[in-house]
């Protein structure tokens, strides 16, 4: 009698959580916008990549073709030197993605775990979390990266990557700890602490996962947030060398007023590239939001 | 019926939430009347339509709710004459026509008083905010007659009290600033959405002697939102027993308590606690819960869990017959008494 | 309140030293000899033994402790020593950049605030209708085109085709009236600074008045029958500015740093432009001092929000 009422219940609940993605997925498809979003995110990252697998030449310069107006050899036209601006819209993509992507994740991780740390034992270990994550913040996260480029003093990917992290963190921080200070207090954390549950697993276990929604949400935005942040650091020349290229250093370019006038496809297809895929993660995030997190808006 | 005696008549309210692009009824055709001087309460399970019925009536909700009724006659008493209020002809929710009604005709105190005041103004100042915007008076007098609230409604150290900010107070004595505010004006009517849920048990009989006594010494009629079946004994002159959005039973107190006649509110009343309890008996729960309210079927809501249910209880909507003058029921076990609508 | 905002100055004095000693040993781990910066080009072109001499009166060669002790007290004198590049008192370079760099944050601030919190806050209580759609779209453009992009767009049209506003600098050497010369050279900047802002704040504001409009106390505002003006301004608004003003004051270092980017593209000559310009030549001195600056005003930016929170919200002010 017990037993197929058990599995039953078992049938409902499996039942239940795939209704509840079925509804969740039914209700991000219904915002037009967020499925905008995740299919232009999608089409413009295939195409980088693909770009990079067919091994587009990026880096040739053409000096019998510079500032070559947009034809049929060069869709986008080539820049101030004759090289293909398709080819490195292609491939800056690739690493503005890589960047925005990998600190995006790595800076969600530190801050997650640093917040559950702090949020979790509170006292002391978290006032001094928080006063480092203050004095982080005591500095304009542009000015800081500015600072750590200067000590550095090397231009390489791997050190924009380092700085952006270590600099990225603090938002999903601060997030992470306020949920965590409120959500130690719930019963079901203090009946896994009455059963003598190890705290790491309380922690990462039973309290983290009703944290991941709003993390994933932040984790995607930032991806848009740290690919401007290459691009304004980029721009003001103190971002990634011009041999790798990036949508901010190709935008560099634009610095001259004589390009900017002259020159239109220079900065015009970077500058879409870059706008239009920021929007699409945004919009995404927007949609992801909205199905994972509802009560935040 | 005569206007000077009933106070608030409502026939055949509808509220419907649009969620989602799908409409969901929430309450269906609800009917009741108020008397004067007279307490009804108004019981159900949380999420029976109770709190929403009264919210329709104020025209608290927001704009994904439509409000529809045969009716709303609210029928107020000045000077022993009577003016006819039809609040369903009423369009914008927080227009003049309502403004005017809320505060020196209706008004409700809510639920939980912890986050029914505005942090950021001083006591004092927000009970007074609805007598100026009334008559007009002057900050000073209005004062006067705050402080004057307060030691009525026994608030310690009104003088002091007065200038003190919502979060210095306890949460008893919150709701009694949150009455102060539903009474400052000299309501007729008010409507009270669980006032005591939020409150410890001691307090909780602090308040409710405060608003009998607002009933029975100064003549308000109130309306008394609850699934305290203890409170409803104590404080209700008519009772109606709501359930997934429908009034099931409605009655006077003896009706209801001691003729108890619709199957869920004799479940309802056998699962609650009650003194003199026979030894070995057991609190009886209600069997299965509550339907979703996106997809009904048809007749009876309680059939699924309804001891009495037949065949004919799950065909079509369920009218509504009166065994007793004034005890109505919404179940076909009454078939043979008339219908009413 | 007086002891409120004195334990927020406290709190300062602590998170003002660690910052300078990070900016300090930042200055140490560039391995560049301090003496470079710490005397004038004059000085410095004497005979070695000269320097050397100066070396050992500047405590040059004392421990790194007693050597951070001197600079703090060289920089609280507003002795901040001189640019290796150009020899110049940083001192002085700050005390003419500083105030542009102040007034092109200070207005896209203040105009920023006005712009983003109004259509927020009427986004929110006409929700769905013209303004919030147009709001949210303007929200969503502002933070997905890069800053400088806004600013090149903006010189293409104003300064180039047009030829309304310079394109560049701060003051022009022929300008006769310093109030219209200001707005001139600032109107571009501040427009391209002040973009970024309302679109974080717009959406903040309406997102913080929606959950105010539907929080129990605007339902009790409502029972008593005033105007709705009244619900929305004394009991919404009022309660929504808090958070708002919170997020404000943790925009501002996005400000300051967007203002970096402004300058460069701007020509305009603010601490932003001299950030870059000597990270560029490594000008390590001209860099830390700069970055101890920017941390500073922040630092003030924050406790002067502190104040005005509390100011605003009883629970603060009676100190809960």
């Amino acid at each position: 009698m017990s037993n197929p009422n058990a599995a039953s219940i078992k049938e409902q609940n499996k039942s239940a959580a795939s209704s509840l993605l079925k509804k969740n997925i039914r209700k991000f498809l219904n915002n037009k916008l967020a499925v905008f979003g995740l299919v232009v995110v999608v089409v413009m990252t295939l195409a980088c990549i693909i770009g990079a697998v067919m091994g587009v030449d990026y880096a040739t310069p053409d000096l019998t073709n510079m500032k070559a107006a947009p034809e049929a050899g060069h869709i986008f036209g080539t820049d101030t030197i004759g090289r293909d601006l398709l080819a490195r819209v292609l491939i800056g993509g690739c690493y503005s993605i890589l960047i925005g992507v990998f600190c995006a994740v790595l800076s969600s991780v530190i801050g997650a775990a640093l917040g559950a740390i702090a949020g979790y034992f509170g006292g002391w270990v978290d006032s001094v979390i928080v006063r480092i994550s203050e004095i982080f913040q005591a500095f304009p996260q542009l000015v800081l990266v500015m600072m750590l480029v200067a000590i550095l003093n090397q231009r390489g990917l791997g050190n924009l990557l380092f700085i952006f992290v270590v600099t990225g963190w603090m938002t999903t921080f601060r997030m992470v700890r306020n949920e965590f200070m409120s959500l130690k207090n719930e019963t079901y954390v203090k009946v896994c602490e009455a059963f003598g549950m190890k705290r790491s697993n309380i922690m990462f276990k039973q309290i983290l996962p009703n944290v991941m929604s709003p993390i994933i949400v932040s984790t995607t935005t930032n991806v848009a947030f740290f690919i401007l942040q290459e691009a304004s650091l980029s721009f003001i020349g103190l971002g990634v060398a011009d041999s790798t290229p990036t949508w901010g250093n190709i935008l560099n370019a634009a610095k001259s007023v004589s390009v900017v006038t002259n020159q239109w496809w220079i900065w015009v297809f970077p500058g879409l590239a870059i706008s239009l895929f920021v929007l699409a993660i945004n919009f995404f995030g927007d949609g992801l939001r909205d199905v994972l997190d509802p009560k935040q808006q | 019926m005569d206007t000077k005696e009933i106070i608030l008549d409502v026939k055949n309210l509808n509220t419907t939430f649009i969620s989602d692009r799908k409409e969901i009824r929430i309450v269906k055709n609800v009917s009741f009347q108020l008397k004067r001087g007279t307490a009804l309460a108004v019981v159900g399970e949380s999420g029976c339509g109770k709190s929403v019925t009264m919210n329709s009536i104020m025209r608290f909700l927001g704009k994904n709710a439509r409000v529809e009724a045969d009716s709303i006659q609210y029928n107020a008493l000045r000077d022993g004459k009577v003016t006819e209020y039809h609040l369903e002809k009423i369009k914008d929710p927080n227009g003049p026509e309502m403004r005017a009604l809320r505060g020196p005709d209706m008004s409700m105190v809510f639920q939980d008083p912890m986050s029914s005041l505005n942090p950021v103004y001083k006591v004092g100042d927000q009970v007074a905010e609805g007598l100026i915007q009334h008559t007009g008076m002057k900050k000073k007098e209005a004062r006067v007659k705050v402080l004057e609230m307060f030691r009525k409604l026994g608030i310690p150290d009104p003088e002091e009290r007065i200038d003190n900010y919502p979060h210095q107070f306890s949460g008893g004595m919150k709701q009694r600033v949150v009455i102060a505010i539903a009474m400052i004006c000299n309501p007729e009517l008010i409507i009270c959405d669980e006032p005591t849920t939020a409150l410890d048990v001691t307090i909780q009989a602090q308040i409710m002697e405060l608003l009998k006594d607002l009933q029975v010494k100064e003549g308000k009629s109130i309306v008394l939102i609850t699934h305290n079946m203890g409170l409803v004994a104590e404080m209700a002159d008519e009772v109606c027993v709501m359930y997934m959005g429908r009034v099931v039973e409605f009655g006077s107190l003896e009706d209801v308590f001691d003729r108890t006649s619709h199957p869920y509110t004799k479940a309802l009343l056998r699962s609650v606690p009650v003194l003199g309890l026979a030894d070995g008996q057991k609190l009886e729960t209600i069997p299965g819960s509550t339907p979703n309210p996106a997809n009904l079927k048809p007749g009876c809501e309680f059939a699924d869990r309804c001891p009495e249910c037949t065949a004919a209880c799950r065909e079509k909507d369920i009218p509504t017959f009166e065994i007793s003058p004034g005890h109505r029921v919404r179940c076909l076990k009454y078939k043979n008494f008339p219908e009413v609508d | 309140m007086l002891k409120f905002i004195l334990k927020k100055l406290l709190l300062m004095i602590p998170m003002l030293l660690v910052i300078s000693l990070i900016v300090f040993f930042g200055l140490q781990a560039t391995g560049i000899d301090p003496i470079n910066f710490m005397l004038s080009p004059e000085q410095l072109s004497a005979s070695p033994e000269v320097v050397e001499q100066l070396r050992e009166e500047l405590g040059l060669n004392d421990p790194l402790i007693v050597q951070y002790f001197n600079w703090l007290g060289n920089m609280l004198h507003g002795d901040f020593g001189y640019s290796i590049t150009d020899g110049t008192s940083i001192a002085s370079t700050l005390a003419v950049r500083m105030p542009y760099t102040l007034e092109l944050a200070g207005y896209s601030l203040v105009l920023s605030a006005i712009i983003g919190i109004g259509i927020g806050i009427i986004s929110a209580i006409r929700q769905n209708g013209i303004i919030d759609y147009i709001g949210r779209v303007l929200a969503v453009l502002g933070q997905a085109v890069p800053q400088f992009l806004v600013g090149i767009i903006l010189i293409q049209i104003f300064s180039i085709k047009l030829g309304i506003f310079p394109a560049a600098n701060r003051v022009s050497p022929d300008a006769t009236n310093a109030f219209v010369d200001a707005f001139m050279h600032l109107f571009l900047p501040v427009t391209t600074l002040t973009i970024g802002m309302v679109a974080v704040l717009m959406r903040y504001a309406r997102n913080t008045m929606l959950d105010v409009l539907n929080s129990d106390y605007i339902k009790t505002a409502r029972s008593k029958g005033i105007p709705e003006w009244k619900v929305y301004l004394k009991h919404g608004f009022r309660n929504a500015m808090k958070p708002v003003l919170v997020i404000l004051m943790f925009r501002i270092p996005t400000l300051i740093g967007g203002s970096v980017v402004v300058e460069s593209v701007f020509s305009y000559p603010g601490i932003g432009m001299t950030m870059t310009n000597a990270i560029v030549a490594n000008d390590y001195n001209v860099v830390m001092v700069t970055t101890l600056i920017i941390a500073a005003t922040m630092l003030v930016c924050s406790f002067m929000v502190d104040v005005l929170n509390a100011i605003m919200d009883p629970r603060v002010r009676l100190g809960e």
